[in-house]
């Protein structure tokens, strides 16, 4: 596939691979590295801090990046006829309901 | 150290803010004639030419949010907690987690906008354009209004 028809494939894949696996990374905790702010320790997937808090978000940032980026990826690999049916709407829609997705997992800080 | 960097954060933030509030109002009502007004005004940007200047805004502020968001999480976040602010803290998580999917929004939106337009693909712009904003404007008050809470340095 050339660069010309592959790059839309690659976008829009990417807007709606991102998304899902950003917001399963949030739910299950799938950080691919973590971070103590008290101490500047970095750690692998969800090693925790030795002092203070653990921060996931950059780990969860990461892992969606880096797995959306691969699906984007192999969407370019397949045939064009399949790879038409990726709708662009797709590519609003699905981070518009992730978004709904992630307040509904927030909730509860807003019904305290 | 952290103040100077907080402070660069909402300005940068809020350049993006302007920028993304003009691309908005530009693609949803754009000036038809001549404009008058100043809301006129507003509307009639040749919007294209923000784009380049939006995506950059987008990750610079991102990324000094998060590198300030490490001072945040062992002072401010305490502070929240302990005050049993829950709607904000709340409301700040949700910007964080907004944040990280509007980054994984911008290939799309840099490339809706730099590829010649369509008819299919000029509601896919448009929206895409308005979902960043809204993740640009709930971050630029949620920011604002945590700070107001309990800001860096007080």
């Amino acid at each position: 596939m050339s660069l010309q028809r592959a790059l839309p494939v690659f976008v829009i894949s990417l807007a709606i691979a991102y998304p899902i696996i950003y917001v399963l990374a949030v739910e299950y905790n799938w950080a691919l590295f973590t971070y103590g702010p008290a101490t500047g320790q970095l750690g692998l997937l969800r090693t925790p801090a030795a002092v203070g808090p653990t921060m996931y978000w950059y780990g969860w940032i990461a892992t969606a990046a880096l797995g959306g980026a691969a699906l984007a990826a192999l969407a370019t690999l397949v045939p064009e006829g399949i790879s038409r049916r990726i709708r662009p709407e797709l590519a609003w829609i699905v981070p518009m309901i992730a978004v709904f997705v992630l307040c509904g997992l927030l909730r509860d800080y807003f019904l305290r | 150290m952290w103040i100077a960097l907080l402070i660069t954060h909402a300005l940068l933030a809020f350049l993006l803010l302007g920028a993304i509030t003009h691309q908005t109002l530009s693609v949803w009502a754009p000036a038809r004639s001549k404009p008058g007004t100043f809301l006129a005004r507003v509307r009639a940007v040749p919007s294209t030419s923000y784009v380049s200047a939006i995506i950059v805004l987008y990750i610079a502020t991102a990324a000094m949010g998060g590198i300030i968001y490490t001072n945040y999480r062992i002072t401010a976040r305490f502070a929240l907690e302990q005050g049993h602010f829950w709607k904000t803290f709340g409301a700040f998580e949700l910007k964080e987690h907004f944040i990280a999917i509007g980054l994984g929004l911008l290939p799309a939106y840099w490339y809706f906008w730099t590829s010649p337009l369509t008819e299919g693909s000029a509601r896919t712009r448009t929206m895409l354009t308005t979902v960043l904003a809204f993740v640009v404007w709930w971050a630029f008050l949620v920011g604002h209004l945590t700070n107001n809470i309990r800001g860096l340095g007080t």
